[in-house]
Protein backbone atom coordinates (compact mmCIF):
# COMPACT_ATOMS: atom_id res chain seq x y z
CA UNK A 1 0.00 0.00 0.00
CA UNK A 2 2.81 2.24 0.86
CA UNK A 3 4.63 1.47 -1.88
CA UNK A 4 1.67 2.30 -4.01
CA UNK A 5 0.75 5.74 -2.84
CA UNK A 6 4.62 6.64 -3.18
CA UNK A 7 4.35 6.10 -6.60
CA UNK A 8 0.96 7.14 -7.40
CA UNK A 9 2.58 10.89 -5.78
CA UNK A 10 5.23 10.43 -8.21
CA UNK A 11 3.39 10.28 -11.41
CA UNK A 12 1.67 13.45 -9.98
CA UNK A 13 4.56 15.25 -9.51
CA UNK A 14 5.67 14.62 -12.83
CA UNK A 15 2.92 15.91 -14.10
CA UNK A 16 2.95 19.11 -12.23
CA UNK A 17 5.99 19.59 -14.17
CA UNK A 18 4.48 19.03 -17.74
CA UNK A 19 1.35 21.10 -17.21
CA UNK A 20 3.28 24.34 -16.22
CA UNK A 21 5.86 23.89 -19.52
CA UNK A 22 2.58 24.08 -21.52
CA UNK A 23 0.77 26.78 -19.55
CA UNK A 24 3.89 28.87 -20.20
CA UNK A 25 3.15 29.12 -23.98
CA UNK A 26 0.58 32.03 -24.07
CA UNK A 27 0.47 33.35 -26.95
CA UNK A 28 0.98 36.97 -27.94
CA UNK A 29 -0.43 39.22 -30.87
CA UNK A 30 1.07 42.84 -31.24
CA UNK A 31 -1.97 45.29 -31.18
CA UNK A 32 -1.14 49.00 -30.03
CA UNK A 33 1.64 49.88 -33.10
CA UNK A 34 3.44 52.51 -30.41
CA UNK A 35 2.93 50.07 -27.41
CA UNK A 36 4.71 47.80 -29.81
CA UNK A 37 7.96 49.53 -30.21
CA UNK A 38 8.08 50.20 -26.48
CA UNK A 39 8.08 46.85 -26.26
CA UNK A 40 9.91 45.87 -29.34
CA UNK A 41 12.64 47.93 -26.94
CA UNK A 42 12.07 46.06 -23.94
CA UNK A 43 10.28 48.95 -21.90
CA UNK A 44 7.35 47.31 -20.54
CA UNK A 45 6.18 49.88 -18.22
CA UNK A 46 6.56 52.56 -20.86
CA UNK A 47 3.92 50.54 -23.03
CA UNK A 48 1.47 50.18 -19.82
CA UNK A 49 1.62 54.01 -19.55
CA UNK A 50 1.47 54.72 -23.10
CA UNK A 51 -1.71 51.69 -23.42
CA UNK A 52 -3.32 53.77 -20.08
CA UNK A 53 -3.89 56.52 -22.16
CA UNK A 54 -6.65 55.56 -24.28
CA UNK A 55 -9.22 55.76 -22.56
CA UNK A 56 -12.49 54.36 -22.07
CA UNK A 57 -15.27 54.89 -24.83
CA UNK A 58 -18.12 57.31 -25.11
CA UNK A 59 -21.47 55.73 -24.91
CA UNK A 60 -22.57 53.90 -28.14
CA UNK A 61 -19.13 54.65 -29.27
CA UNK A 62 -16.53 52.48 -31.09
CA UNK A 63 -14.74 50.33 -28.18
CA UNK A 64 -12.29 48.07 -30.02
CA UNK A 65 -8.88 50.29 -29.42
CA UNK A 66 -9.84 50.23 -25.86
CA UNK A 67 -10.53 46.78 -25.49
CA UNK A 68 -7.01 46.43 -27.48
CA UNK A 69 -5.11 48.07 -25.06
CA UNK A 70 -6.62 46.86 -21.89
CA UNK A 71 -6.22 43.45 -23.46
CA UNK A 72 -2.13 44.27 -24.23
CA UNK A 73 -1.84 45.84 -20.37
CA UNK A 74 -3.16 42.68 -19.40
CA UNK A 75 -0.47 40.61 -21.21
CA UNK A 76 2.24 42.50 -20.35
CA UNK A 77 1.08 42.59 -16.57
CA UNK A 78 0.57 38.65 -16.84
CA UNK A 79 4.04 38.65 -18.36
CA UNK A 80 5.57 40.57 -15.56
CA UNK A 81 3.72 38.16 -13.47
CA UNK A 82 1.44 40.69 -11.57
CA UNK A 83 -1.08 38.43 -11.94
CA UNK A 84 -3.33 41.43 -10.04
CA UNK A 85 -2.70 44.21 -12.47
CA UNK A 86 -3.96 41.94 -14.91
CA UNK A 87 -7.11 41.08 -13.92
CA UNK A 88 -7.94 44.83 -13.21
CA UNK A 89 -7.27 45.39 -16.61
CA UNK A 90 -9.34 42.50 -17.83
CA UNK A 91 -11.64 43.82 -15.19
CA UNK A 92 -12.32 47.31 -17.15
CA UNK A 93 -12.63 45.86 -20.21
CA UNK A 94 -15.15 42.95 -18.57
CA UNK A 95 -17.14 45.98 -16.45
CA UNK A 96 -18.06 47.52 -20.10
CA UNK A 97 -18.23 44.40 -22.52
CA UNK A 98 -19.60 41.35 -19.99
CA UNK A 99 -19.79 39.28 -23.12
CA UNK A 100 -16.08 39.95 -24.62
CA UNK A 101 -14.87 35.93 -24.83
CA UNK A 102 -11.14 37.13 -25.27
CA UNK A 103 -11.39 38.63 -22.26
CA UNK A 104 -13.30 35.85 -20.56
CA UNK A 105 -11.02 33.57 -21.21
CA UNK A 106 -8.10 34.99 -20.54
CA UNK A 107 -9.40 35.63 -17.41
CA UNK A 108 -10.46 32.26 -17.00
CA UNK A 109 -6.59 31.43 -17.76
CA UNK A 110 -4.88 33.79 -15.54
CA UNK A 111 -7.49 32.34 -12.66
CA UNK A 112 -6.38 28.47 -13.76
CA UNK A 113 -2.26 29.99 -13.62
CA UNK A 114 -3.00 31.22 -9.99
CA UNK A 115 -4.39 27.90 -8.86
CA UNK A 116 -2.10 25.91 -7.14
CA UNK A 117 -0.98 23.12 -9.94
CA UNK A 118 -2.00 20.40 -7.74
CA UNK A 119 -5.55 21.76 -8.14
CA UNK A 120 -5.49 21.89 -11.59
CA UNK A 121 -4.29 18.50 -12.06
CA UNK A 122 -7.10 17.61 -9.99
CA UNK A 123 -9.65 19.12 -12.02
CA UNK A 124 -8.35 17.20 -14.69
CA UNK A 125 -8.33 14.18 -13.28
CA UNK A 126 -12.02 15.10 -11.77
CA UNK A 127 -12.74 15.81 -15.82
CA UNK A 128 -11.28 12.38 -17.08
CA UNK A 129 -12.56 10.00 -14.33
CA UNK A 130 -15.66 9.22 -15.45
CA UNK A 131 -14.41 7.69 -19.06
CA UNK A 132 -11.35 5.97 -17.62
CA UNK A 133 -13.17 4.21 -15.53
CA UNK A 134 -16.12 3.02 -17.72
CA UNK A 135 -12.87 1.70 -19.88
CA UNK A 136 -11.39 0.32 -16.38
CA UNK A 137 -14.57 -1.79 -16.40
CA UNK A 138 -14.19 -2.61 -19.47
CA UNK A 139 -10.75 -4.11 -18.86
CA UNK A 140 -11.87 -5.84 -15.85
CA UNK A 141 -14.37 -7.48 -17.47
CA UNK A 142 -11.89 -8.99 -19.74
CA UNK A 143 -9.57 -9.70 -17.09
CA UNK A 144 -12.27 -12.05 -15.28
CA UNK A 145 -13.74 -13.50 -18.24
CA UNK A 146 -9.35 -14.73 -19.51
CA UNK A 147 -9.11 -15.79 -15.47
CA UNK A 148 -12.36 -17.81 -16.14
CA UNK A 149 -11.54 -19.85 -19.49
CA UNK A 150 -7.85 -19.91 -19.36
CA UNK A 151 -7.48 -22.14 -15.90
CA UNK A 152 -9.81 -24.87 -17.14
CA UNK A 153 -8.19 -24.83 -20.69
CA UNK A 154 -4.77 -24.58 -18.91
CA UNK A 155 -5.83 -27.42 -16.99
CA UNK A 156 -6.90 -29.47 -19.89
CA UNK A 157 -3.69 -28.50 -21.84
CA UNK A 158 -1.26 -29.75 -19.36
CA UNK A 159 -3.32 -33.35 -18.34
CA UNK A 160 -3.25 -33.34 -22.35
CA UNK A 161 0.67 -32.93 -22.34
CA UNK A 162 1.79 -35.30 -19.50
CA UNK A 163 -1.17 -37.98 -21.92
CA UNK A 164 0.18 -41.12 -22.28
CA UNK A 165 -1.64 -40.84 -25.53
CA UNK A 166 0.77 -39.44 -28.34
CA UNK A 167 -1.50 -37.88 -30.89
CA UNK A 168 -3.27 -35.85 -27.65
CA UNK A 169 0.18 -34.94 -26.25
CA UNK A 170 1.64 -33.69 -29.48
CA UNK A 171 -1.94 -31.46 -30.22
CA UNK A 172 -1.10 -29.71 -26.78
CA UNK A 173 2.18 -29.38 -27.42
CA UNK A 174 0.99 -27.79 -30.66
CA UNK A 175 -1.47 -25.27 -29.25
CA UNK A 176 1.28 -24.58 -26.81
CA UNK A 177 3.93 -23.87 -29.31
CA UNK A 178 1.88 -21.85 -31.72
CA UNK A 179 0.14 -19.51 -29.32
CA UNK A 180 3.62 -19.01 -27.01
CA UNK A 181 5.39 -18.65 -30.62
CA UNK A 182 3.45 -15.85 -31.68
CA UNK A 183 2.57 -12.22 -30.72
CA UNK A 184 -0.89 -11.85 -28.43
CA UNK A 185 -1.58 -8.66 -31.30
CA UNK A 186 -1.12 -10.98 -33.72
CA UNK A 187 -3.24 -13.43 -33.01
CA UNK A 188 -6.05 -10.98 -31.51
CA UNK A 189 -5.63 -9.63 -35.25
CA UNK A 190 -6.31 -12.87 -36.78
CA UNK A 191 -9.11 -13.75 -34.95
CA UNK A 192 -10.82 -10.24 -35.23
CA UNK A 193 -9.96 -9.65 -38.63
CA UNK A 194 -8.72 -12.94 -40.26
CA UNK A 195 -11.57 -14.96 -39.38
CA UNK A 196 -14.04 -12.90 -41.36
CA UNK A 197 -12.52 -14.13 -44.70
CA UNK A 198 -13.39 -18.11 -43.59
CA UNK A 199 -17.04 -16.84 -42.78
CA UNK A 200 -16.63 -16.54 -38.59
CA UNK A 201 -17.21 -12.98 -38.07
CA UNK A 202 -17.24 -12.17 -33.98
CA UNK A 203 -18.22 -9.20 -31.70
CA UNK A 204 -14.91 -7.57 -30.76
CA UNK A 205 -15.11 -9.24 -27.31
CA UNK A 206 -15.65 -12.63 -28.10
CA UNK A 207 -13.02 -12.20 -29.91
CA UNK A 208 -10.63 -10.83 -27.26
CA UNK A 209 -12.00 -12.89 -24.89
CA UNK A 210 -11.19 -16.19 -27.06
CA UNK A 211 -7.80 -14.61 -28.12
CA UNK A 212 -6.99 -13.86 -24.13
CA UNK A 213 -8.39 -17.31 -23.43
CA UNK A 214 -6.04 -19.33 -25.88
CA UNK A 215 -2.97 -17.19 -25.01
CA UNK A 216 -3.43 -17.51 -21.51
CA UNK A 217 -4.21 -20.95 -21.69
CA UNK A 218 -0.90 -22.13 -23.91
CA UNK A 219 1.03 -20.24 -20.49
CA UNK A 220 -1.17 -21.78 -17.67
CA UNK A 221 -0.62 -24.86 -19.50
CA UNK A 222 3.10 -25.00 -19.13
CA UNK A 223 2.99 -23.70 -15.68
CA UNK A 224 0.27 -26.55 -14.36
CA UNK A 225 2.31 -29.37 -16.11
CA UNK A 226 5.27 -27.99 -14.63
CA UNK A 227 3.52 -27.89 -10.87
CA UNK A 228 2.04 -31.25 -11.76
CA UNK A 229 4.92 -32.77 -12.51
CA UNK A 230 6.79 -31.28 -10.04
CA UNK A 231 4.84 -32.90 -7.47
CA UNK A 232 6.81 -36.17 -5.67
CA UNK A 233 5.78 -39.51 -7.82
CA UNK A 234 5.02 -41.15 -4.51
CA UNK A 235 2.06 -39.46 -3.88
CA UNK A 236 0.41 -41.08 -7.30
CA UNK A 237 1.96 -44.65 -5.89
CA UNK A 238 0.28 -44.23 -3.05
CA UNK A 239 -3.15 -42.64 -4.24
CA UNK A 240 -3.19 -45.87 -6.32
CA UNK A 241 -2.09 -47.89 -3.77
CA UNK A 242 -5.01 -47.63 -1.88
CA UNK A 243 -6.74 -48.00 -5.57
CA UNK A 244 -7.28 -44.98 -7.07
CA UNK A 245 -7.88 -44.53 -10.47
CA UNK A 246 -5.43 -41.94 -12.22
CA UNK A 247 -8.39 -39.31 -12.54
CA UNK A 248 -9.10 -40.16 -9.18
CA UNK A 249 -5.41 -39.52 -7.74
CA UNK A 250 -5.07 -36.40 -9.95
CA UNK A 251 -8.13 -34.59 -8.65
CA UNK A 252 -7.89 -35.91 -5.02
CA UNK A 253 -4.52 -36.11 -4.21
CA UNK A 254 -1.96 -34.27 -7.04
CA UNK A 255 -4.04 -31.11 -8.09
CA UNK A 256 -4.63 -30.10 -4.93
CA UNK A 257 -1.42 -30.05 -4.00
CA UNK A 258 0.07 -28.43 -7.30
CA UNK A 259 -2.28 -24.90 -6.06
CA UNK A 260 0.60 -23.69 -3.69
CA UNK A 261 2.76 -24.16 -6.87
CA UNK A 262 0.29 -22.18 -9.21
CA UNK A 263 0.29 -19.23 -7.37
CA UNK A 264 3.07 -17.04 -7.78
CA UNK A 265 3.67 -18.00 -11.52
CA UNK A 266 0.11 -17.97 -12.08
CA UNK A 267 -0.56 -14.22 -9.92
CA UNK A 268 2.71 -13.28 -12.37
CA UNK A 269 0.16 -14.42 -15.79
CA UNK A 270 -2.88 -12.77 -14.80
CA UNK A 271 -0.93 -9.18 -13.70
CA UNK A 272 0.21 -9.11 -16.86
CA UNK A 273 -2.78 -10.48 -18.50
CA UNK A 274 -4.31 -7.15 -17.19
CA UNK A 275 -1.66 -5.14 -19.31
CA UNK A 276 -2.33 -6.99 -22.13
CA UNK A 277 -5.99 -6.41 -22.37
CA UNK A 278 -4.25 -2.77 -23.63
CA UNK A 279 -3.90 -4.59 -26.55
CA UNK A 280 -7.20 -5.38 -27.74
CA UNK A 281 -7.59 -1.77 -28.13
CA UNK A 282 -6.51 -2.48 -31.61
CA UNK A 283 -9.71 -4.39 -32.36
CA UNK A 284 -12.11 -1.67 -31.48
CA UNK A 285 -12.63 -1.81 -27.91
CA UNK A 286 -13.06 0.40 -25.65
CA UNK A 287 -11.36 -0.24 -22.64
CA UNK A 288 -9.25 1.60 -20.22
CA UNK A 289 -6.26 2.25 -22.73
CA UNK A 290 -8.17 3.33 -25.61
CA UNK A 291 -10.31 5.38 -22.94
CA UNK A 292 -6.93 6.92 -21.93
CA UNK A 293 -5.56 6.92 -25.25
CA UNK A 294 -8.80 9.07 -26.97
CA UNK A 295 -8.48 11.38 -23.88
CA UNK A 296 -5.05 12.55 -24.75
CA UNK A 297 -5.74 12.94 -28.15
CA UNK A 298 -8.80 15.22 -27.28
CA UNK A 299 -7.38 17.33 -24.64
CA UNK A 300 -3.91 17.20 -25.51
CA UNK A 301 -2.80 16.47 -21.62
CA UNK A 302 -0.83 13.83 -20.63
CA UNK A 303 -2.65 13.90 -17.27
CA UNK A 304 -5.26 11.29 -18.74
CA UNK A 305 -2.61 8.70 -19.10
CA UNK A 306 -0.99 9.32 -15.84
CA UNK A 307 -4.49 8.75 -14.25
CA UNK A 308 -4.61 5.63 -16.34
CA UNK A 309 -1.56 4.69 -15.35
CA UNK A 310 -2.63 4.82 -11.70
CA UNK A 311 -5.31 2.54 -12.25
CA UNK A 312 -3.68 -0.18 -13.97
CA UNK A 313 -1.26 0.09 -11.12
CA UNK A 314 -4.27 0.12 -8.82
CA UNK A 315 -5.82 -3.56 -10.02
CA UNK A 316 -2.11 -4.93 -10.29
CA UNK A 317 -1.77 -3.70 -6.76
CA UNK A 318 -4.96 -5.51 -5.45
CA UNK A 319 -3.98 -9.17 -7.60
CA UNK A 320 -0.46 -9.09 -6.08
CA UNK A 321 -2.10 -8.99 -2.43
CA UNK A 322 -4.50 -11.06 -3.17
CA UNK A 323 -2.50 -13.54 -4.71
CA UNK A 324 -0.34 -13.54 -2.01
CA UNK A 325 -2.93 -14.04 0.46
CA UNK A 326 -4.57 -17.28 -1.52
CA UNK A 327 -0.50 -18.78 -1.61
CA UNK A 328 -0.43 -18.58 1.89
CA UNK A 329 -3.68 -19.90 2.52
CA UNK A 330 -3.37 -22.78 0.18
CA UNK A 331 -0.05 -23.88 1.17
CA UNK A 332 -1.36 -24.09 5.32
CA UNK A 333 -1.11 -27.27 5.49
CA UNK A 334 2.98 -27.30 5.44
CA UNK A 335 3.36 -24.90 8.50
CA UNK A 336 4.31 -27.03 11.40
CA UNK B 1 0.02 -75.42 8.01
CA UNK B 2 -0.26 -74.59 4.72
CA UNK B 3 -0.74 -78.32 2.61
CA UNK B 4 -4.56 -77.87 2.87
CA UNK B 5 -4.83 -73.89 1.98
CA UNK B 6 -4.92 -72.06 -0.97
CA UNK B 7 -2.52 -69.87 -1.13
CA UNK B 8 -3.70 -66.16 -1.12
CA UNK B 9 -1.32 -64.92 -3.84
CA UNK B 10 0.91 -67.22 -6.19
CA UNK B 11 3.33 -65.39 -8.10
CA UNK B 12 4.68 -67.89 -11.09
CA UNK B 13 7.65 -67.30 -12.83
CA UNK B 14 7.95 -63.55 -12.53
CA UNK B 15 10.84 -61.29 -14.51
CA UNK B 16 11.33 -57.48 -15.11
CA UNK B 17 14.04 -56.29 -17.02
CA UNK B 18 14.91 -52.57 -16.90
CA UNK B 19 17.28 -50.76 -19.72
CA UNK B 20 20.04 -53.12 -19.12
CA UNK B 21 19.25 -54.81 -15.88
CA UNK B 22 17.20 -57.66 -15.27
CA UNK B 23 15.50 -56.95 -11.74
CA UNK B 24 13.82 -59.73 -10.87
CA UNK B 25 14.82 -63.47 -12.68
CA UNK B 26 11.91 -65.93 -12.61
CA UNK B 27 10.88 -65.52 -9.44
CA UNK B 28 7.69 -67.35 -8.08
CA UNK B 29 6.40 -67.46 -4.69
CA UNK B 30 3.09 -68.67 -2.89
CA UNK B 31 1.93 -66.84 0.02
CA UNK B 32 -0.48 -68.42 2.37
CA UNK B 33 -3.53 -66.20 4.37
CA UNK B 34 -1.90 -65.36 7.37
CA UNK B 35 1.42 -65.92 6.34
CA UNK B 36 4.22 -63.00 7.72
CA UNK B 37 6.37 -63.64 4.96
CA UNK B 38 10.27 -61.33 5.45
CA UNK B 39 12.26 -60.72 2.18
CA UNK B 40 15.62 -59.36 2.97
CA UNK B 41 19.00 -59.02 1.10
CA UNK B 42 21.16 -56.57 -0.27
CA UNK B 43 20.16 -53.38 -1.54
CA UNK B 44 19.46 -53.31 -5.36
CA UNK B 45 18.70 -57.07 -4.69
CA UNK B 46 14.90 -56.56 -6.52
CA UNK B 47 12.87 -56.94 -3.21
CA UNK B 48 11.00 -53.51 -3.65
CA UNK B 49 10.68 -54.13 -7.11
CA UNK B 50 9.26 -57.36 -6.61
CA UNK B 51 6.64 -56.03 -3.70
CA UNK B 52 5.56 -53.66 -6.11
CA UNK B 53 5.09 -56.10 -8.75
CA UNK B 54 2.09 -57.42 -6.31
CA UNK B 55 -0.13 -54.60 -7.14
CA UNK B 56 0.90 -53.81 -10.52
CA UNK B 57 2.94 -50.44 -9.61
CA UNK B 58 5.42 -52.15 -11.57
CA UNK B 59 4.54 -53.70 -14.68
CA UNK B 60 6.26 -56.95 -15.34
CA UNK B 61 7.68 -58.48 -18.44
CA UNK B 62 7.25 -62.03 -17.68
CA UNK B 63 5.20 -64.18 -15.12
CA UNK B 64 1.88 -64.57 -13.58
CA UNK B 65 -0.30 -63.49 -10.57
CA UNK B 66 -2.98 -65.02 -8.88
CA UNK B 67 -4.73 -63.63 -6.50
CA UNK B 68 -7.37 -66.14 -4.48
CA UNK B 69 -6.90 -68.61 -7.19
CA UNK B 70 -7.65 -65.65 -9.62
CA UNK B 71 -5.53 -64.60 -12.38
CA UNK B 72 -4.80 -60.78 -12.11
CA UNK B 73 -3.15 -57.99 -13.50
CA UNK B 74 -2.37 -59.04 -17.53
CA UNK B 75 -4.70 -60.16 -20.20
CA UNK B 76 -2.86 -61.23 -23.71
CA UNK B 77 -4.61 -59.55 -26.45
CA UNK B 78 -3.17 -60.52 -30.23
CA UNK B 79 -0.47 -62.84 -28.61
CA UNK B 80 0.62 -59.80 -26.71
CA UNK B 81 0.66 -59.21 -22.97
CA UNK B 82 -0.91 -56.41 -21.81
CA UNK B 83 -1.93 -54.44 -17.94
CA UNK B 84 -5.24 -55.13 -17.76
CA UNK B 85 -8.38 -52.63 -17.54
CA UNK B 86 -7.68 -49.85 -15.20
CA UNK B 87 -10.70 -50.90 -13.76
CA UNK B 88 -9.59 -54.19 -12.70
CA UNK B 89 -6.24 -53.42 -11.50
CA UNK B 90 -7.69 -50.56 -9.27
CA UNK B 91 -9.94 -53.37 -7.65
CA UNK B 92 -7.00 -55.74 -7.07
CA UNK B 93 -4.53 -52.53 -5.75
CA UNK B 94 -7.88 -51.91 -3.09
CA UNK B 95 -7.39 -55.30 -1.63
CA UNK B 96 -3.98 -55.25 -1.10
CA UNK B 97 -2.43 -52.21 1.06
CA UNK B 98 0.69 -51.11 1.21
CA UNK B 99 3.05 -49.36 3.22
CA UNK B 100 6.22 -47.09 1.63
CA UNK B 101 9.62 -46.18 3.10
CA UNK B 102 8.79 -42.49 2.40
CA UNK B 103 5.33 -42.67 4.04
CA UNK B 104 3.58 -40.83 1.06
CA UNK B 105 1.27 -39.42 3.15
CA UNK B 106 -1.09 -36.73 1.39
CA UNK B 107 0.45 -33.59 2.73
CA UNK B 108 -2.67 -31.29 1.99
CA UNK B 109 -5.43 -33.55 4.15
CA UNK B 110 -5.45 -33.84 7.43
CA UNK B 111 -4.66 -37.05 9.16
CA UNK B 112 -7.72 -38.21 9.38
CA UNK B 113 -8.46 -37.23 5.53
CA UNK B 114 -5.55 -39.36 4.80
CA UNK B 115 -7.02 -42.40 6.17
CA UNK B 116 -10.64 -41.97 5.71
CA UNK B 117 -9.59 -41.21 1.69
CA UNK B 118 -9.59 -44.86 0.58
CA UNK B 119 -13.10 -45.73 1.50
CA UNK B 120 -14.69 -42.01 0.78
CA UNK B 121 -13.21 -42.14 -2.55
CA UNK B 122 -11.93 -45.85 -3.60
CA UNK B 123 -15.07 -47.72 -2.31
CA UNK B 124 -17.73 -44.57 -2.19
CA UNK B 125 -19.22 -44.85 1.14
CA UNK B 126 -20.62 -42.43 2.73
CA UNK B 127 -18.57 -39.77 4.86
CA UNK B 128 -20.07 -40.34 8.34
CA UNK B 129 -18.70 -43.78 7.47
CA UNK B 130 -15.44 -43.33 6.15
CA UNK B 131 -14.93 -41.43 9.27
CA UNK B 132 -15.80 -44.01 11.16
CA UNK B 133 -13.56 -46.58 9.77
CA UNK B 134 -10.64 -43.62 10.11
CA UNK B 135 -11.67 -42.79 13.70
CA UNK B 136 -11.13 -46.36 14.21
CA UNK B 137 -8.42 -47.22 12.20
CA UNK B 138 -6.18 -44.30 14.08
CA UNK B 139 -7.57 -45.98 17.53
CA UNK B 140 -5.76 -49.23 16.38
CA UNK B 141 -2.65 -47.61 15.63
CA UNK B 142 -2.77 -44.99 18.70
CA UNK B 143 -3.16 -41.82 17.17
CA UNK B 144 -6.79 -40.69 17.37
CA UNK B 145 -5.36 -37.60 19.54
CA UNK B 146 -3.32 -36.49 16.04
CA UNK B 147 -6.70 -36.87 13.74
CA UNK B 148 -7.22 -33.27 12.79
CA UNK B 149 -3.25 -32.12 12.12
CA UNK B 150 -1.54 -32.00 8.98
CA UNK B 151 0.93 -34.60 8.43
CA UNK B 152 3.93 -31.93 8.66
CA UNK B 153 3.27 -32.06 12.16
CA UNK B 154 3.92 -35.51 12.65
CA UNK B 155 7.31 -37.57 13.59
CA UNK B 156 8.44 -39.96 11.21
CA UNK B 157 7.18 -42.54 13.34
CA UNK B 158 3.95 -41.08 13.46
CA UNK B 159 4.04 -40.74 9.57
CA UNK B 160 4.27 -44.52 9.51
CA UNK B 161 1.63 -45.16 11.39
CA UNK B 162 -1.16 -42.93 9.90
CA UNK B 163 0.37 -44.40 6.38
CA UNK B 164 -0.07 -47.70 7.83
CA UNK B 165 -4.18 -47.15 9.09
CA UNK B 166 -4.38 -45.39 5.77
CA UNK B 167 -3.32 -48.86 4.12
CA UNK B 168 -5.58 -50.54 6.57
CA UNK B 169 -8.65 -48.34 6.34
CA UNK B 170 -9.55 -50.15 2.81
CA UNK B 171 -9.97 -53.26 4.71
CA UNK B 172 -6.94 -55.07 2.69
CA UNK B 173 -6.43 -59.21 3.00
CA UNK B 174 -2.97 -58.99 1.98
CA UNK B 175 -0.19 -55.84 3.68
CA UNK B 176 3.01 -55.18 1.49
CA UNK B 177 5.61 -53.21 3.66
CA UNK B 178 8.34 -51.73 1.58
CA UNK B 179 10.72 -51.40 4.11
CA UNK B 180 8.46 -49.36 6.17
CA UNK B 181 11.90 -48.27 8.86
CA UNK B 182 14.48 -47.27 6.93
CA UNK B 183 13.78 -43.72 6.59
CA UNK B 184 13.33 -43.43 11.02
CA UNK B 185 15.41 -41.87 13.26
CA UNK B 186 16.27 -45.31 15.21
CA UNK B 187 14.13 -44.13 18.26
CA UNK B 188 11.27 -44.14 16.33
CA UNK B 189 11.62 -47.72 14.29
CA UNK B 190 10.08 -49.32 17.60
CA UNK B 191 6.32 -47.83 17.58
CA UNK B 192 5.92 -48.67 13.83
CA UNK B 193 7.31 -52.44 14.67
CA UNK B 194 5.07 -52.53 17.48
CA UNK B 195 2.04 -51.66 15.22
CA UNK B 196 2.95 -54.28 12.40
CA UNK B 197 3.22 -56.44 15.86
CA UNK B 198 -0.64 -55.76 16.66
CA UNK B 199 -1.65 -56.63 12.66
CA UNK B 200 0.45 -59.71 12.43
CA UNK B 201 -1.45 -60.85 16.05
CA UNK B 202 -4.38 -60.08 14.26
CA UNK B 203 -3.68 -62.73 11.78
CA UNK B 204 -2.69 -60.06 8.94
CA UNK B 205 -1.51 -62.04 6.05
CA UNK B 206 1.63 -59.95 5.23
CA UNK B 207 4.91 -59.63 2.49
CA UNK B 208 7.67 -57.59 4.73
CA UNK B 209 11.11 -56.31 2.84
CA UNK B 210 13.14 -55.07 5.80
CA UNK B 211 17.10 -54.75 6.37
CA UNK B 212 16.12 -55.45 10.59
CA UNK B 213 17.12 -58.50 11.27
CA UNK B 214 16.20 -58.40 14.75
CA UNK B 215 12.60 -57.63 13.71
CA UNK B 216 12.32 -60.15 10.47
CA UNK B 217 13.45 -63.36 13.21
CA UNK B 218 10.57 -62.32 15.66
CA UNK B 219 7.85 -61.79 13.56
CA UNK B 220 8.43 -63.58 10.29
CA UNK B 221 6.74 -67.27 9.52
CA UNK B 222 9.17 -67.29 6.85
CA UNK B 223 12.40 -65.62 5.80
CA UNK B 224 13.81 -65.39 1.85
CA UNK B 225 16.49 -64.05 1.22
CA UNK B 226 17.00 -62.27 -2.23
CA UNK B 227 20.18 -61.09 -3.91
CA UNK B 228 20.72 -60.61 -7.74
CA UNK B 229 16.92 -60.94 -8.74
CA UNK B 230 16.46 -64.34 -7.47
CA UNK B 231 15.99 -66.43 -4.23
CA UNK B 232 18.73 -67.23 -2.80
CA UNK B 233 17.62 -69.11 -0.06
CA UNK B 234 14.30 -69.42 2.42
CA UNK B 235 13.71 -70.55 5.56
CA UNK B 236 12.15 -70.32 9.11
CA UNK B 237 13.86 -67.80 11.16
CA UNK B 238 15.09 -69.74 13.64
CA UNK B 239 17.27 -72.07 11.43
CA UNK B 240 17.67 -68.75 9.14
CA UNK B 241 19.16 -66.32 11.69
CA UNK B 242 21.09 -69.11 13.55
CA UNK B 243 24.85 -69.54 13.61
CA UNK B 244 24.76 -72.43 11.78
CA UNK B 245 23.59 -70.72 8.74
CA UNK B 246 25.58 -72.65 5.74
CA UNK B 247 25.03 -70.15 2.85
CA UNK B 248 28.48 -67.97 3.06
CA UNK B 249 26.78 -65.21 1.21
CA UNK B 250 23.90 -65.11 3.83
CA UNK B 251 26.16 -65.42 6.72
CA UNK B 252 28.30 -62.66 5.43
CA UNK B 253 25.16 -60.68 4.73
CA UNK B 254 24.02 -61.28 8.27
CA UNK B 255 27.22 -61.21 9.98
CA UNK B 256 27.47 -57.33 8.69
CA UNK B 257 24.27 -56.15 9.53
CA UNK B 258 23.93 -58.05 13.15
Amino acid sequence: MKYFVSRALAALLFLSMLTGICQAEVNYDALSRKASDLMAMGDLPGAVEILKQIPAPERNADGSAFVASRMQMARIYASLEEADNALAANQEILALYPDNSEARNFAAALKQQQMPRWRSVLADCRRFLPSLLKGATMTLLLVFCTMLVSPLGGLLIALGRISTLKPVSALCWFIIWFFRGTPLLLQLFFIYYGLPAFGVTLPPLTAAVIGLGLNYSAYLGEIIRGAIQSIDHGQMEAAKAIGMTYGQAMRRVIIPQTYKRLMPPVGNEFIALIKDTALVSTIAMVELMRSADQLFNTYFNITALALAACIYLLLTSIFTFMFEKIEYRAGIYERR
Amino acid sequence: MNDVKEPLIRLVNITKRFKELTAVKGVSLDVYPGEKLVIIGPSGSGKSTLLRAINLLEEVDEGNIRFEGREVGYVTRLGKRHLDKPHNICTLRAEIGMVFQHFHLFPHMTVLGNVMEGPLTVQKKGADESRQIAVDMLDKVGLSDKKDVYPATLSGGQKQRVAIARALAMKPKLMLFDEPTSALDPELVGEVFDTIHTLADEGMTMLIVTHHMGFARELADRVIFMEAGSFLAEGEPKEFFSKGQENERIRGFLNRLL
